[in-house]
């Protein structure tokens, strides 16, 4: 078995995770993140959701109930990581724009409005109300795009569809990554005549310069373009996880990918290295101190058997209605759902509580009561708890 | 209004079954139902076509209609049953003297039966629980009751019968004492179409007595709610029973893609409000744990109820009160068919067919025993190979449905129903329950542009909520995690309209 040493193991590459990670390596910590395959980030619409179900984020935010995680991040330590998050962002070439102030429109695959707080560039232009003249442009078979929904709520689309030779988010998104396929469209786009002040795409302008593809389109076109998150594979997400991926390794931290933990190796209170198993052999990484973000149900951090729900890699305390029957309530809207608040209660330190080890910090939607949809905790959410998790981390190792 | 000598009220098996054999005795009928074909106990059953095992110690009588209809069914449906065969196993601790009174009545019967060592059965199902001291092979089936219903169908619709689905019948019209018609309001629309006939057959299974009560009568029937759940894969090619008397969870049934193991039996009032219970869910996981020990591990995407319309009797167990059917006359025009089960739905429309043909004093002879059913053609046995075929425009990857026929049902039964194309294509029916396909079924129907985003919401949220009733008691492991997954995908990306703001 081989053993190598950190400063800290970030288990997780989510959003929450890969803050953490990149802000521990900036302050010249040896960081390791490691992640059992992509996060569900790449599921996502790469919006930075704060707190979205109030139209002022940070309103929102001091309306969550007691004991919302939320509540142990201080506003100036929340703008300072957000305003980090857009500094790197704008560095990788993958700008994000909105404010911390209020909450934006961004226009979904079905024709509704979606409240967020940041947005990446490629959708600054989503209108703000179904008045708007927009132009889409979809493709011939895309099948998690539809213009329909779209034209049916507002009175003033029109749309057209361009044959890629290929039907899928990806096979697109990876055809525009090509410049000679970029200039027949542009010069198919111009054909079309577009009279409409927006011209509107299903997500899929790139696998990563999808920036400059949209500036391209908006130079040539001489109108604002924006994109539309579609169901995943979600291109927006994937680009949003692979800049801050990026980003970590710029700062000099170690990912290891497909490398999910199988063991924990303790002593005393002390966690001292987790076991995972990737080429074949169980590998041991050692470190001082570990940051916790898997992530809830869908990423993996949790797990619901039949009688009770499990957190994945060190057996912490889940905090969770105890009886079943009570993770669900009977109205799929109700969105109060029990299992929503399932997930790790921590200290002001975001350390778990009833934990035999001290040297743990939990991050992101695995912390207890986020109810990540309910109150529209996203990955705002996730990267100001993820520094917050961070901060706390570095201080203890001080 | 609408004049037609036969009104049938009821799209179940019975009531689809009824309409065929009229339009193959050439009699003028009219079908109404109130939601989609098989609605019902049709749908909400395992698929299986009883070879009449089950039956064969408790109800020889009822077990002998099984097996001639089960050797019928497979000759004129082929396109409907799957010749699975079965298996009743026998496990450590299970009575041998149910064993040779089982063995004893099948013979009687006729039923054949082959006795297979534990070896030999581990060969034909490998995921049997090892420690079995035997099975014994019984020729059941499995069977599409959705299919089987369109089928059906097709042949009323071929000899110019009527059906109107999502209507419900609120008035029996009388005269002298006598039922001329019905009533029936279209769910969608509110509008009424009154329906005028000589003979009306009140085949519509668990709520026949709320129908009766419509013309002044009673039907007194007991009803009985069994549950079920489906793997979101096959398990098992074969039937297996458990070789017992009848309990919870001693059927398990390959159909499709999954698998279905059941049943409980819980008496019930309403058939309206039907709900699993996460016990019942644990107690069947439980039993057809120990026929295949597989299934403890195994992913459950549904559990669900469904109610057995039982005639009424003294017995205090529903199991044991009789499957047979019988027909009332309530001597004014109208009939209730009751009882009976899935397998036997054709026998008990020729039944009522004759006692209609009588009742008219007309003579012409059954010919659904004889006859294929209508439709086969176009149906491959699995038509896998022909929906790979069309893979560039799959919209459901889990049952492999493709946009094609998705647009062809929409157009063919003017359905704004996610609910419906499913039923016709088993779109959503896979691991994921529609989380990804019903996005794009109604993307299809505003592509076709007969959507207004109204009726779409509207649509998207009776689908998920039906959905949610579905898979609610059976949620934990993956299929919670993939439902958590669907939640983030309609409330979180889509930004679906809520129904009211909470506080």
């Amino acid at each position: 078995m081989s053993v190598i040493e950190y400063d800290v193991i970030v288990i997780g590459a989510g959003a929450a995770g890969l803050t953490a990670a990149a802000w521990l390596a900036e302050q010249q910590l040896r960081v390791a993140l490691v992640t059992a395959g992509e996060p569900t980030a790449c599921l996502s619409t790469g919006c930075i959701d704060v707190c979205s179900r109030s139209e002022h984020p940070l309103a929102g935010i001091a309306g969550l109930p007691d004991g919302h995680p939320f509540h142990q991040v201080s506003p100036e330590l929340l703008s300072r990581s957000l305003d980090d998050f857009r500094q790197t962002m704008a560095d990788m070439d993958m700008p994000y724009a909105g404010t911390l102030e209020i909450n934006r429109r961004v226009l979904s695959a079905i024709g509704t409005f979606k409240n967020t707080c940041l947005v990446p560039a490629t959708m600054q232009a989503s209108p703000q109300s179904d008045a708007e003249r927009i132009h889409l442009v979809t493709f011939t078979g895309l099948k998690d795009f539809y213009p329909g929904y779209i034209l049916s709520r507002f009175p003033n689309a029109s749309f057209s569809a361009y044959d890629a030779g290929v039907s899928t988010t990806m096979g697109i998104a990876a055809n525009f990554e090509d410049g000679a396929f970029l200039e027949t469209f542009l010069l198919w786009l111009e054909r079309q005549k577009i009279r409409k002040d927006k011209i509107a795409f299903p997500a899929v302008l790139g696998l990563e310069s999808a920036f400059s593809v949209s500036k391209q389109i908006e130079s040539r076109l001489e109108r604002p373009v924006f994109e539309i998150p579609t169901l995943p594979p979600s291109m927006p997400g994937r680009r949003l996880f692979n800049a801050m991926k990026d980003h970590l390794r710029r700062q000099g931290g170690v990912i290891y990918w497909n490398w999910p933990v199988i063991g924990v190796e303790k002593s005393g209170r002390q966690v001292e290295a987790v076991t995972t198993e990737a080429q074949g052999r169980p590998n041991s990484l050692n470190a001082r101190a570990f940051i916790l973000s898997t992530g809830s149900f869908v990423g993996g951090g949790l797990y619901a058997k039949r009688d009770r729900i499990v957190e994945r890699v060190f057996d912490l305390p889940v905090f969770a209605p105890e009886n079943r029957d009570d993770w669900f309530e009977q109205d799929y809207f109700s969105m109060n759902h029990g299992i929503g608040r399932a997930g790790i209660a921590v200290d002001d330190a975001f350390c778990p509580l009833e934990s035999p080890w001290n040297n743990i910090f939990v991050c992101g939607s695995i912390l207890a009561r986020t109810e990540t949809l309910k109150n529209g905790c996203g990955h705002g959410f996730a990267i100001a708890t993820g520094r917050a998790a961070a901060r706390s981390c570095l201080e203890r190792l001080r | 209004m609408i004049k037609t000598d036969v009104i049938i009220i009821g799209g179940g098996a019975t009531g689809c079954g009824i309409a065929r054999d009229l339009a193959l005795r050439g009699i003028p009928h009219c079908l109404i139902e109130k939601g989609d074909f098989a609605a019902g106990a049709t749908g909400a059953c395992h698929g299986l076509l009883h070879s009449g095992g089950r039956y064969a110690v408790s109800d020889p009588i009822a077990a002998k209609e099984c097996y001639d209809e089960n050797m019928i069914l497979r000759r004129i449906g082929e396109k409907c049953v799957e010749r699975t065969g079965g298996l009743f196993v026998r496990l450590p601790g299970d009575s041998k003297l149910f064993r040779e009174r089982f063995l004893r009545s099948c013979d009687d019967i006729g039923i054949p039966t082959d006795i297979l060592s534990s070896t030999k059965a581990l060969e034909l199902v490998p995921n049997l629980n090892p420690e079995i001291e035997e099975a014994i092979r019984v020729p059941d089936c499995s069977i599409d009751p959705f299919r089987l219903c369109l089928l059906n169908m097709k042949t009323s619709q071929k000899k110019g019968g009527l059906s109107f689905i999502r209507h419900k019948v609120t008035e029996i019209v009388q005269s002298h004492g006598r039922c001329i018609g019905v009533k029936a309001a279209d769910a969608a629309t509110g509008e009424v179409k009154e329906i005028h006939g000589n003979i009306l057959v009140n085949a519509s299974g668990a709520w026949a007595d709320l129908v009766a009560r419509l013309a002044g009568c009673e039907v007194p029937l007991t009803l009985s709610k069994g549950s079920l759940v489906i793997t979101n894969h096959r398990l098992t090619d074969m039937v297996i029973n458990r070789l017992r008397p009848s309990s919870d969870g001693d059927i398990i049934v390959p159909n499709e893609a999954v698998c279905l193991a059941g049943t409980t039996s819980l008496a019930v009032e309403d058939p309206d409000a039907l709900s699993t219970q996460s016990a019942e869910v644990d107690a069947i996981i439980g039993e057809a744990g120990r026929m295949i020990p597989h299934f403890n591990k195994a992913r459950i995407i549904r559990a669900f109820s469904g109610v057995r319309p039982l005639l009424k009797s003294q017995k205090m167990d529903s199991r044991e009160i009789s499957r047979g059917f019988q027909i009332i006359d309530h001597r004014n025009g109208l009939y209730s068919i009751v009882g009976g089960k899935l397998t036997t739905f054709r026998l008990m429309a020729e039944k009522m067919v004759d006692t209609i043909m009588n009742a008219f004093n007309l003579k012409r002879d059954c010919e659904t025993a004889d006859q294929p059913l209508d439709g086969q053609e176009e149906l491959s046995g699995y038509p896998l190979s022909k929906r790979l075929a069309d893979m560039k425009n799959i919209l459901c990857e889990c049952e492999l449905v493709s946009r094609g026929s998705v647009e062809n049902i929409i157009q063919e039964t003017g359905t704004r129903h996610v609910g419906d194309i499913s039923h016709r294509t088993r779109l959503g029916m896979g691991p994921c329950q529609g989380g990804f396909c019903t996005f794009r079924a109604l993307g299809v129907m505003h592509d076709m542009e007969i959507l207004t985003p109204q009726q779409s919401m509207q649509s998207l949220r009776e689908f998920l909520q039906r959905r949610f009733r579905g898979i609610r008691y059976a949620l934990w492991g993956d299929q919670l995690r993939e439902e958590q997954l669907v939640e983030y995908l309609y409330l979180g990306i889509l930004a679906m309209e809520k129904t009211r703001e909470r506080h």
